[in-house]
């Protein structure tokens, strides 16, 4: 199995019976193998549904989805999910079965032994931060930052070169949530998968996002680039409005100080005397 | 009539004043073991055909949610079946006196309680945790005998539990279709107290004994329910 996957969406539509307009409405956009993609967007934009149709939770009406160039419709619905790893909000941990079960789940499926899978869940533990003792434990004796760990080791145990995450660290307190984001970006450096990433929060996307595409109601695309792509050249007033006005500015205090504000005038930071020496020479 | 064989094994003392004789009980509980074996056959034959009845109905339900109604309907009116006339119409059926005609109605009696504790425990698994089984590519049967039987066991075993126990209580009455059991020692002298006694605490300590042996296999059977943040 590659390391990771090229993800292509070619006009993927999703309609359900009776609805004015599509869910999902002729989706194009490839995700290059080992990029994160955040699907961004309001609550009913089609983000989720976006990405369900990847791994046929949903099944698309319309169009296609390509996983290395092999459409996923050609594929039986259940190797297909063993091959994407899968992570959502409510994270969905077994209760009854211990920390090292769980992230067996689907090396189990795939027919791996108890032996493999002791191994792999205290390696994955290792690599998501948390300590080995935890393997036999079971979720309701976690807190919710090990649940979310958990629930990623499980999603990337079986190694798989596509990841789905619908918003995997929104259950979680800003604290925290910060904290995933950082750790995740830390493990995407070592495993270098190729991830859907889905969020309503502009500042995770950006912060997660090698690419984002920007969704609205009726499950159309608005804009696919790069944070900066977006940030700099917003296509339309939607995602401008979307995005906010994130421009920073620089406001000098009466002590002389240079502070760093948003547009409201918020103050965010200072800024060393060192740095401003060194950009103005 | 069989009581007269009785009384003659009573000393004048105790037993002529027909109070709680400890030495008759002491001299005569053996005559008790053979009603007692017999009684444990009729709870357990009941409850495990019952079970696999009613588990299987359930299962079928738990897929097709429109099945739920009628079952539960249908359960409920056997439920609602007199046990004596039922005893009664499956004596003078072609099976007659005996075992079976016993057994049936207890099998029909576990249904209604067995059927809607195993559906309302499947029913209870969270849809996050079902989301997140599909999603890693469990097929339909594996998220069943994987997930949402072991997540429903708590809920299954408890209404093994309640039928196990009601079942107790009512195969006292298999005798009148000729069954035997605990029922029929009762019924050979129920004016005696330490009969009556003593054929009554053996089936109270049969109900306590087969409900802490089911208690006993969900603690082995789930040990996720006990865990606790530490």
């Amino acid at each position: 199995m590659p390391e990771a996957a090229t993800l292509e969406f070619r006009g993927a539509t999703k309609r359900y019976p009776g609805a004015d307009h599509a869910a999902v409405d002729g989706l194009t956009l490839t995700v290059e193998a080992g990029e994160i993609c955040v699907l961004l967007g309001p609550s009913g934009c089609g983000k989720t549904t976006a990405m369900r149709m990847v791994n046929r939770m949903i099944e698309m009406t319309d169009g296609d989805i390509l996983l290395d160039g092999h459409s996923v419709r050609e594929r039986n619905p259940a190797d297909l999910r063993r091959e994407i790893g899968y992570a959502i909000q409510q994270i969905g941990l077994f209760p009854h079965q211990t920390v090292e079960e769980n992230i067996g789940a689907v090396p189990k499926l795939l027919g791996r032994d108890r032996a493999w899978i002791r191994n792999r869940a205290a390696e994955l533990l290792e690599l998501v931060g948390l300590d080995a003792s935890l393997a036999a434990r079971y979720p309701t004796q976690l807190s919710g930052g090990q649940r979310q760990r958990v629930g990623v080791a499980r999603a990337i145990a079986a190694n798989p070169p596509l990841l789905l995450m619908d918003e995997p660290f929104g259950a979680v307190d800003p604290i925290n949530r910060g904290r995933l984001q950082t750790e995740f970006l830390r493990l995407q450096e070592e495993i270098r998968k190729t991830v859907v990433f889905v969020t309503h929060d502009i500042g995770e996307a950006i912060t997660m996002g090698d690419r984002i595409a920007i969704m609205r109601e009726g499950g159309h695309l608005v804009q696919y680039g790069t944070p900066a792509e977006i940030l700099g050249a917003p296509a339309d007033d939607f995602v401008r409005e979307f995005i906010g006005d994130r421009a920073l500015h620089i406001q000098s205090g009466e002590d002389g100080a240079l502070r760093v504000v948003d547009a409201k005038g918020r103050p965010l930071g200072t800024i060393s005397q060192d740095a401003v020496r060194r950009a103005l020479p | 009539m069989i009581g007269s064989v009785i009384i003659h094994h009573r000393s004048p003392t105790c037993e002529s004043r027909n109070g709680l004789c400890p030495s008759w009980i002491w001299h005569h509980i053996g005559d008790y073991m053979s009603p007692l074996w017999r009684h444990v056959e009729l709870t357990v034959v009941a409850v495990v055909v019952g079970f696999v009845i009613a588990f299987g109905l359930a299962l079928v339900a738990h897929r097709r949610r429109w099945l739920i109604t009628p079952i539960t309907g249908v359960t409920g009116v056997l439920f609602t079946i007199p046990s004596l006339a039922l005893f009664a119409v499956l004596v003078t059926s072609p099976l007659g006196f005996g075992f079976v005609s016993g057994v049936i109605p207890l099998i029909l009696y576990t249904l209604q309680i067995i059927f809607r504790n195993v559906v309302t425990g499947l029913a209870g698994v969270p849809e996050e945790t079902r989301d997140a089984a599909r999603g890693m590519g469990m097929t339909d049967r594996q998220l069943l005998w994987r997930v949402e039987v072991p997540l429903a066991l708590p809920e299954i075993v408890a209404g093994v539990r309640i039928a196990t126990v009601t079942t107790v209580a009512l195969a006292t009455l298999a005798f009148f279709a000729g069954a035997g059991g605990l029922g029929d020692k009762i019924n050979t002298d129920i004016d005696f107290k330490s009969n009556i006694a003593v054929a009554g605490a053996l089936a109270v300590l049969l109900a306590i004994a087969l409900d802490l042996l089911l208690l006993g296999m969900e603690r082995t059977l789930a040990p996720w329910r006990r865990a606790r943040a530490t």
